[in-house]
């Protein structure tokens, strides 16, 4: 092995040293505030290095790799992990946190490392592990706020679910590790996968990941754990974790599991379906804003298996590209929903009326985002589920697009719930006027570009469809 | 080899031969379980009152008493009749304790004991089980115990037990790595996990001459870390008489106590056969290169000498300790560990790794 | 010989586990689960796989347990039973436990696996050493660097939870 060969893990080497870097800085720095910028100026460096020497290729036995395809998965993660962090440092910065600035990076890189390997996994030990990772450190991250009950219990509830989706995940692998004698993907490329025992290995396999996309019916923890953890890392779990989840899932079922695509797909059917449907009547209901986010990332969850429907490169790029509209229209919603949260403590929908006449600015991007998430024209959420309508039309999914079309109808109707009140209704005593510090407005800047340019600039789109792979 | 002739394998293999003349192969199997198992027990009963009968005459004498005088010669029937006495005893119960886990405890403890002595190799070929992964295996093994007093301590439903329980498990806990590690500095010497290896690598010399300092400091450790993971003093605080009564074991009377007592003399047995095995040469007589006559004189002397003289050496270094030093507080205890030796045996086993690896051992 | 040992071995572990999950005092319940995973480790020590015998045991029975059982000592009163389980409760999770049980052991009786052809895995430490430390193929450096990083992590997180303001 040549020293040049770790060249291509560069994004966890990298990212590894980050976050070492950032634990032993802490016996260094006097003020535990002044690691804030460092931390995301090094993460920066991190995420522009991203896209820059890059080479391509496995090692370790195959156990790790990289393609041009997965590089561009971890640079979509790295520039959504970059926004949260901007976002997360007025919560931070508040004075229940001060002690524990620093913990908040590492455990946030570790998972990201963790996201990584779960990409670049070449085999289920590397993938389990990866998943760990992110899972793992992710629970002290939602129990991050410890002077909050709410925040403890989500923690639990999500080491809870997440140990129990990982046994079942386990033994489905553990059967297809009996079947063939192997866990590498590559050796499993040719297996045959047709009798029950190893359908059974998939459908356990599917719900273990299930559980961390978080579709129906395994998406009971998503509501609780959404609304008790802190705003920034919610919007990480709903957006980072669930994306990367997603990645591995498309990667897994157009490699190893595509000699049953007949098996998945339909029970993807089935799924989106579940997912969509329930996803959206659920979300109509709630009165919490991070409760409402919670279910509408569910709903969008379900139409991004219309995509993995689509089953050939178009499926795997609309895939990968609704999750790029997904990272920057979400991370606008939250970042509006956690300055707001934090200046004033306010999470119910009722109290955002007449947000617009003292935050104009930031209403108009949370109206921006959600209309992105609904899939209005002029913006990229529009492109996005578009995209996806037509990848599943290619296989003549028709009866499922009439569903998803009514779904999406049904969705702008409570998405339009949170604008109304914004703009509309009328309050005796608004949010006052929240002046935010820099960090958050160059967040709100970013998202606000990705939101316009992703859906106009369509060499993005056709960059990922020549790279991505289908069956 | 001289001592050779000592060899124990001759009288086991006989055994075995005579006995499947006698009967088939399971029966044979099971026969020969029975008698190991009955050998151990009666080593343990055996090791009890012996320790016991040392530790009070040693203790006797660094306080410049006699000790025990009046029961046989010198009062070596004493602990005959203490544990007469146990034996006789009522065992008495709490109310309110968990009882199935309350009488559960000391069997767990002794359990422990009863399988790390299993490893422990006496002599030549007079050895129960040479796992490949002897080290490993003790450790393991042992590493069991702290359930049987974490459990003992919470099922009397005894604030002091509680309190001496969470003290011993914080305790054995820690130490345990102090342990492992300096054993796996030796093992980086030899190579071998197997006990039978490890002694037929210090043919030679024993390690703590040959593997210069690094041996030492982790023989050092090793007796420290030793002395804590059986609860004994200076490191005692499970039991702290003044604070705690008798920590984890106050409820404990008769037959029970017994249990206890004995697991602590036996677990210290332990510790120090597996560290003369691996620092002092085991069973292996003394040898210096180059003096061929002396070399010959030690080699008639019988190896289970050499093996039981060197463990009660050890045993009575250990005992040395607790009589001289003072208690340590919980803190003190901890830091000790986690602060000092730890960090201490990771650079040592590095720098063992680099000496193997250069060759600068003798 | 070795057969009747296997069963007894079994047998304990299935009685320790439903035990484990039906008692309604925990420290019990954490006491079954050590004897299943002892029992468990049994069976390495039978199919001599010493090394993965010894893991099992310092790992999850002196490791794992020994701190469930540390923190039901730092949490939990002698006195406090657990809250027994409804009825319909029960019969549901044992309808759907039974359920469960009948498909997955039907489907892997009338699966047919076939017999490995390679050899059988030399589990000598020194072989479990170089196997763990090889970066070729079949080397598994990787994930046990993996590791490091996840348990550090871990506990990190862990002191976050712990850490007083």
């Amino acid at each position: 092995m040549d020293i040049t060969n770790f060249l291509i893990m560069k994004q966890e080497l990298l990212l590894t040293l980050i976050t070492l870097f950032i634990l032993v800085s802490e016996i260094f720095v006097s003020d535990k505030r002044r690691i804030i910028p460092i931390a995301i100026v090094l993460f920066g460096i991190h995420t522009l290095f991203g896209f820059l020497y890059n080479s391509y290729g496995s090692i370790f036995g195959g156990m790790y790799q990289n393609s041009e395809l997965v590089n561009l998965m971890k640079n979509i993660l790295n520039l959504g992990v970059f926004i949260v962090l901007l976002q997360s440092s007025t919560w931070l910065l508040k004075e229940e946190n001060e002690n524990k600035i620093s913990e908040f990076f590492i455990l946030t890189f570790s998972t990201l490392i963790g996201m990584n390997f779960m990409i670049s996994s070449g085999d289920f030990l590397m993938f389990y592990l990866g998943l760990e990772l992110a899972t793992i450190p992710m629970a002290a991250l939602v129990a991050y706020n410890t002077y909050d009950k709410k925040s403890s219990e989500s923690g639990l509830k999500l080491i809870m679910s997440a140990a129990f989706s990982s046994a079942v995940m386990l033994f489905g692998i553990s059967l297809i590790y009996g079947q063939f004698g192997t866990l590498y993907f590559s050796e499993l490329l040719s297996a045959d996968m047709t009798s029950p025992l190893l359908i059974l290995a998939f459908l356990m396999f599917i719900s273990g990941l299930s559980f961390k996309i978080s579709l129906v019916p395994f998406h009971f923890w998503t509501a609780d754990v959404y609304e008790g953890a802190p705003t920034n890392v919610t919007s990480y779990l709903s957006v980072i974790s669930k994306g990367a989840a997603v990645f591995i899932f498309n990667i897994l079922l157009f490699t190893v599991f595509r000699n049953i695509v007949d098996v998945w797909s339909d029970v993807l059917y089935v799924l989106a379906i579940l997912t969509m449907t329930i996803g959206n009547l659920f979300a109509i209901r709630q009165t919490n804003i991070k409760r409402f986010l919670a279910f509408s990332s569910v709903a969008q969850a379900g139409f991004i298996l219309l995509g993995l429907l689509g089953t050939n490169e178009l499926g795997m790029a609309t895939v990968i590209y609704f999750i790029l509209i997904y990272i920057f229209s979400n991370l606008a919603a939250f970042g509006v929903v956690s300055s707001i949260e934090n200046n004033s403590g306010k999470l119910n929908i009722e109290d955002y009326n007449g947000l617009y006449h003292t935050n104009p600015n930031m209403s108009l991007l949370m109206m921006l985002s959600l209309f992105s998430l609904a899939g209005i024209p002029p913006l990229a959420g529009f492109f996005g589920k578009f995209f996806l309508f037509t990848a599943a039309a290619q296989n003549g999914y028709y009866w499922l697009i009439f569903i998803a079309v009514i779904n999406a109808t049904i969705s702008l109707y409570y998405y339009l719930i949170v604008v109304k009140a914004m703009f509309i209704n009328k309050n005796d005593s608004p949010i006052e006027k929240i002046s935010n510090n820099w960090y958050m407005k160059t967040s709100y800047i970013i998202c606000l570009i990705g939101l316009i340019v992703i859906g106009f600039y369509s060499d993005i789109f056709e960059y990922i469809n020549q790279i991505s792979i289908g069956i | 080899m001289k001592f050779d002739i000592y060899d124990f394998s001759v009288l086991t293999a006989s055994i075995h031969q005579l006995l499947g003349e006698m009967m088939g192969e399971t029966a044979v199997m099971i026969t020969e379980m029975v008698i190991v198992g009955i050998v151990f027990l009666t080593l343990f009963a055996i090791l009890g009152l012996a320790l016991v009968y040392a530790e009070r005459k040693v203790c006797a004498f660094f306080q410049q008493r006699l000790g025990p005088m009046r029961v046989g010669f010198w009062g070596t029937a004493q602990t005959v009749a203490d544990a007469i006495k146990l034996l006789l005893k009522e065992p008495l119960m709490t109310k309110s304790a968990d009882k199935f886990l309350f009488n559960l405890a000391p069997f767990i403890i002794i359990v422990a004991s009863f399988m790390a002595i299993a490893a422990v190799p006496f002599a030549l070929g007079l050895q129960a089980i040479d796992l490949d992964i002897g080290v490993f295996y003790v450790t393991a093994v042992s590493s069991i115990g702290v359930a049987g007093i974490l459990i003992a301590g919470w099922a009397s439903n005894n604030k002091y037990s509680l309190i001496g329980a969470m003290r011993s498990g914080a305790q054995i806990v820690s130490y345990e790595l102090s342990v492992g590690l300096s054993l796996l500095t030796i093992v980086v010497l030899t190579g071998s996990l197997q006990f039978s290896e490890i002694i037929e690598s210090q043919r030679e010399g024993w390690w703590i001459f040959r593997g210069h300092i690094p041996a030492f400091i982790a023989f050092v450790i090793y007796l420290i870390a030793g002395t804590a993971e059986t609860n004994r003093g200076p490191f005692d605080l499970a039991e702290a008489e003044s604070e705690l009564t008798a920590g984890f074991h106050t409820e404990y009377s008769g037959m029970k106590f017994a249990f206890f007592f004995l697991a602590e003399f036996v677990n210290m047995f332990i510790i120090a056969a597996i560290g003369a095995t691996m620092f002092l040469g085991g069973w292996m007589p003394l040898h210096f290169g180059g003096f061929t006559a002396f070399n010959e004189v030690m080699d008639f002397i019988p190896p289970i000498f050499w093996f039981l003289g060197k463990t009660a050496f050890l045993i009575f270094m250990m005992m040395w300790f607790k009589w001289t030093f003072p208690r340590l507080r919980i803190d003190q205890l901890l830091t000790l560990e986690w602060k000092y030796l730890l960090p201490i045996n990771l650079i040592n086993i590095l720098i063992m790794a680099f000496i193997v690896l250069m060759g600068w051992y003798f | 010989m070795e057969t009747t040992i296997f069963y007894i071995i079994s047998a304990i572990i299935l009685v320790f586990s439903v035990l484990t999950v039906t008692t309604t005092k925990i420290l019990r319940a954490a006491v079954y689960l050590l004897f299943t995973l002892v029992a468990t480790a049994a069976f390495y020590f039978m199919m001599e796989y010493n090394f993965l015998a010894a893991v099992q045991l310092t790992v999850y029975a002196g490791g794992i347990v020994v701190l469930i059982i540390f923190s039901i000592l730092l949490t939990h009163q002698i006195n406090l039973d657990l809250k027994k389980i409804n009825s319909i409760k029960k019969i549901t999770s044992g309808l759907v436990s039974l359920f469960g049980f009948i498909l997955i052991g039907n489907i892997i009786y009338t699966h047919t696996f076939k017999a490995t052809s390679s050899v059988i895995a030399d589990t000598s430490v020194n072989e479990i050493g170089r196997t763990l430390l090889n970066y070729g193929d079949g080397g598994y450096i990787l994930p046990f660097e993996v590791i490091s990083v996840l348990l550090l992590a871990a506990m990190i997180g862990a002191i976050i939870i712990a850490k007083k303001k």
